[in-house]
C-alpha cells in the first residue's frame, strides 16, 4: 500500500511539473520575438514582461498600483508605456510590485521603490495616487533618481514629475456618447470606494455627460451610481452579483471604472445582454459587451515624459503637475472600434473640438457623490 | 425573484458540495480541514486546464459545455489526488489530522500562486479568450433561441443564464448522499468513524475505509473549488476562494454531519449573502417596487445578516450537535 502511494504522489508531482514546464517554455518562445507588429502599430503584447540585462542593472523601473500588473488596464497600460520606452530606446527594465498586495503599506511600497534605485535605475515610474508617501520619501533618499507619478499630484521637488489626466473629459465623452445612443438607463461602479481621485472624475465627468446628451435629446435619463464592492478594484462575487441585479432591474449600460472589477461587470453583462462601458483604455476587445470606453493615453504620455528625462528636457516636467487631457490629444473614446449607431464620430469630433477649445467645460471638482447635486434630467436610483 | 433563486444557487452550490466533502471525510474519521486547500487547489486546475485548451484551441465556443464538464473532471480528479497526501499523513503515517490539513491550506495557496506567476506573470490566471459568461453559462442561445428568448416562469429559472455545474453537483449531492446512507458501501464507511475497532473487528479495512472517503472527499472539493471559480469569479484563479474552504467547514457543523441539514444550511447562508449583495435590485413580488432598499436600513445591516443567522443558528443547534465518535483519531490496529 505504502509504494502504491508513494507511486501516485511521484505521479501527480511529475504530472503538475510537467505540465506547468510545458507553459514556461512557450512563453520564453515568445520572448524572443520583437516588439513591433507588422504593420508598424506598437504590439505591446510582444515586448516581453520581464528582460534580463546584461550588468544586473535595471535604468527604467515601473512601481505597480493596487491591483495587477497584468489588469488589462491602469497598471498594465502605464507598464507598456515603460516597456515600449524602453525596448524601443535599448533601455533596461523592470516592474516591481509592492508587497502585500491589496493591503501594501506606504512602507511596502517604499521597499519597492528603494529595490529599483538599488538595481540602479534612473527613472522611477510609480503609478496611483496612492504611493505619494513613499515617493517623497524615496525622492529625498534617492535625489539622483527620477521619478514619474502617475495619477498623482506632489510639487516641490524636482525630481518628482507629477503626470494627471482630465478622466472627466473621456468620462463625458462616454456619458454623452451612451445617451445620444439611445440609453436611458444607465450606471457607473467605480473602484476606490468613492476616495480615488481618478476614478471620482470619471464618474463625474461621465454624469455631466450624460446630463449635457439629455439635454440636447430632452429626455429623461435614470442612474445608479456606487462605489460599492469597488474598494480593492477586483473581480468578486458580490459585485457581479449587486450589478446583474441593476441589469434585471432595468439598467442598460454600466461604465466600470475600476481596473479587473470590469471582470465582474463583463460577466454580470453577458449573463444579462447588458452593455458596458470600458475604462482607461479601449476594451472591447476583452468583451463584446463593450460599447465604448473612456480612454486615457497611460502609454503615450508615460512615454512622452520618460523621454523628456532621457532627452534632457526633464525641467518641462520635474517638480511640477502636468495635466493630459484632451487639448494634447489623451483623452477620449476609441474610434478605431465605433460600434455606436445614434452617434457618429464626426460628431464625436466635433464635440471633441469643442472640448479642446474650450468651448464646453467640464468640471473636474472631486465629487464622489454626484446624487447630491442639482440634475434635471437625471434621476438618481439607490 | 429569478435572480434571487438563481444568486443564491450561485453562492450556496460550492458551499453545499464541499460541505458534503467534508462530511465524507469526517464519517470515514478523517478530519478534513484541507478543504480550503484542495479547493484552491482544484479552482486552479481547472481553470489552468480551461485555459491550456483554449490556447491549443481544441474546442470552440460552442462546445463550451464539453470544455467545463472535461474540466470540472480533471479538477475533482486532481483534487482527489491532492487529497491523498492528507490521506497519507493522516492514516498511514497516523499524523495528527488537524495540523496536516492546515499544512494541505498552507501549501495549497504557495504552489498555485507560485505557478500562476510563472505562466501568466501576475498573481491571477485567467481563462485565454473571453468570458465565463460567453462560453459556459445556459442562454437561450445554446439552445438555439434568439437572445432575448422567453422561456416562462420555470424555463427562465431552470434554462436560463444558469451553468451546468450546479445541477451536476445537485445530482452528485443526491447520489453522494443516497450511497452513504442507503448502502452496504455507507453503512461500513460510516461505521469506521464511529467506532472502527468494532468495524475492524468484523472484517472491514479501516484504513481502507478512510482513504477511500478522503479520496471522495478530496475529489468533491476540487470539483468544488473549480464550480467556485467558474460561477463566481469569471473563470480566475487567485490562489484564494474567499475562505469558502472555511465556510464549507461551519456549515458542515451548522448541519450536524448529515447531507439534508448540510444543504439547508448552505441555501441559508447563500440566500443571505445574496440579499446582501444585490438588496437594491430585489423586486421580491414583482410589482417594481425595490422593498428592501426603500426600508432605508444601512447596506451594513444587509452584509452582517449571513453571518449573524449562522450564529444565531447554531446557537440554537448546536446542542445537538453529534460529532463522528472516531473523527480525529488515527486508527491503530494494536489499540483494541
Amino acid at each position: 500500500m505504502k509504494k502504491f502511494i508513494s507511486v501516485l504522489l511521484i505521479g501527480a508531482m511529475v504530472f503538475a511539473f510537467t505540465a506547468c514546464g510545458g507553459d514556461k517554455n512557450e512563453d520564453a518562445g515568445t520572448d524572443e520575438q520583437t516588439g513591433t507588429s507588422e504593420s508598424g502599430a506598437i504590439d505591446y503584447s510582444k515586448i516581453p514582461d520581464t528582460m534580463e540585462s546584461e550588468d544586473g542593472k535595471y535604468q527604467i523601473a515601473f512601481i505597480t498600483d493596487v491591483g495587477q500588473l497584468k489588469d488589462q488596464s491602469f497598471n498594465e497600460f502605464t507598464w507598456n508605456g515603460v516597456k515600449a520606452y524602453a525596448s524601443e530606446n535599448d533601455k533596461s527594465y523592470k516592474y516591481y510590485q509592492p508587497a502585500n498586495d491589496q493591503a501594501a503599506t506606504d512602507a511596502d511600497r517604499y521597499d519597492a521603490m528603494k529595490a529599483a534605485a538599488d538595481s540602479g535605475a534612473e527613472v522611477i515610474v510609480a503609478a496611483g495616487f496612492l504611493q505619494e508617501k513613499a515617493l517623497k520619501q524615496a525622492a529625498e533618499d534617492f535625489p539622483d533618481v527620477h521619478f514619474i507619478f502617475i495619477d498623482g499630484a506632489i510639487e516641490g521637488y524636482d525630481n518628482i514629475a507629477s503626470v494627471n489626466y482630465r478622466e472627466e473629459q473621456a468620462g463625458y465623452l462616454a456619458g454623452y456618447a451612451a445617451v445620444m445612443d439611445g440609453f436611458t438607463k444607465l450606471g457607473f461602479s467605480g473602484g476606490g470606494g468613492g476616495s480615488n481621485p481618478a476614478c471620482e472624475r470619471y464618474g463625474y465627468g461621465y454624469v455631466q455627460g450624460v446630463e449635457a446628451a439629455a439635454e440636447v435629446k430632452d429626455v429623461d435619463v435614470e442612474m445608479r451610481y456606487s462605489w460599492e464592492y469597488g474598494s480593492t478594484f477586483s473581480a468578486s462575487p458580490d459585485l457581479q452579483a449587486m450589478l446583474g441585479g441593476w441589469y434585471e432591474a432595468g439598467t442598460e449600460v454600466i461604465f466600470m471604472s475600476g481596473g479587473a472589477m470590469f471582470q465582474s461587470g463583463a460577466a454580470a453583462a453577458a449573463a444579462n445582454d447588458g452593455a458596458i462601458i470600458g475604462v482607461d483604455v479601449d476594451q472591447s476587445g476583452q468583451s463584446d459587451t463593450v460599447i465604448t470606453s473612456a480612454m486615457k493615453d497611460l502609454a503615450g504620455s508615460t512615454m512622452d515624459v520618460i523621454g523628456a528625462y532621457y532627452d534632457g528636457n526633464w525641467e518641462n516636467y520635474g517638480g511640477k503637475v502636468t495635466t493630459f487631457g484632451a487639448a494634447e490629444g489623451r483623452v477620449g473614446i476609441p474610434t478605431d472600434t465605433w460600434q455606436l449607431e445614434g452617434w457618429t464620430v464626426d460628431d464625436y469630433n466635433a464635440l471633441l473640438e469643442q472640448i479642446k477649445n474650450g468651448e464646453v467645460e467640464i468640471d473636474n471638482e472631486l465629487v464622489s457623490d454626484p446624487s447630491t447635486l442639482d440634475w434635471e434630467h437625471i434621476t438618481f436610483v439607490k | 425573484m429569478i435572480l434571487l433563486i438563481q444568486q443564491t444557487m450561485i453562492y450556496a452550490i460550492p458551499l453545499m458540495i464541499v460541505a458534503l466533502a467534508g462530511i465524507f471525510a469526517e464519517r470515514s474519521g478523517v478530519i478534513n480541514l484541507a478543504l480550503e486547500g484542495i479547493m484552491i487547489f482544484g479552482a486552479f486546475i481547472g481553470v489552468l486546464f480551461v485555459r491550456t485548451m483554449q490556447e491549443n484551441q481544441v474546442f470552440t465556443q460552442e462546445q463550451g459545455q464539453i470544455l467545463m464538464l472535461l474540466a470540472f473532471l480533471v479538477s475533482s480528479v486532481c483534487g482527489a489526488l491532492f487529497s491523498l497526501l492528507l490521506s497519507f499523513s493522516a492514516i498511514t503515517l497516523k499524523a495528527d489530522q488537524t495540523i496536516g490539513g492546515t499544512a494541505l491550506n498552507l501549501l495549497a495557496p504557495a504552489i498555485v500562486l507560485f505557478f500562476i506567476n510563472i505562466i501568466a506573470q501576475q498573481n491571477v490566471l485567467m481563462m485565454y479568450t473571453g468570458d465565463a459568461a460567453s462560453w459556459f453559462m445556459i442562454k437561450p442561445s445554446t439552445f438555439g433561441y434568439e437572445r432575448g428568448h422567453e422561456f416562462g416562469l420555470l424555463g427562465s429559472l431552470f434554462l436560463d443564464k444558469v451553468y451546468l455545474t450546479t445541477y451536476l453537483c445537485l445530482i452528485i449531492f443526491v447520489v453522494l448522499s443516497v450511497i452513504l446512507y442507503k448502502t452496504k458501501f455507507g453503512l461500513r464507511l460510516r461505521s469506521c468513524g464511529e467506532n472502527p475497532q468494532a468495524s475492524d473487528s468484523l472484517g472491514i479495512n479501516v484504513y481502507k475505509m478512510r482513504y477511500i472517503g478522503t479520496t471522495i472527499s478530496g475529489a468533491l472539493a476540487g470539483a468544488g473549488g473549480f464550480t467556485y471559480a467558474l460561477t463566481t469569479s469569471n473563470c480566475a484563479s487567485t490562489g484564494e476562494v474567499a475562505g469558502y474552504g472555511f465556510l464549507a467547514l461551519a456549515v458542515m457543523i451548522f448541519g450536524n454531519w448529515t447531507p439534508l441539514n448540510v444543504a439547508l444550511g448552505g441555501i441559508l447562508f447563500g440566500l443571505f449573502k445574496c440579499i446582501a449583495a444585490t438588496y437594491a435590485s430585489l423586486d421580491i413580488n414583482g410589482d417594481g417596487v425595490y422593498m428592501l432598499a426603500e426600508i432605508g436600513v444601512s447596506p451594513y445591516v444587509y452584509r452582517l445578516l449571513p453571518y449573524l443567522i449562522t450564529l444565531i443558528v447554531l446557537a440554537f443547534t448546536s446542542k445537538k450537535s453529534r460529532v463522528p465518535k472516531a473523527e480525529g483519531i488515527p486508527y491503530d490496529k494494536g489499540q483494541r
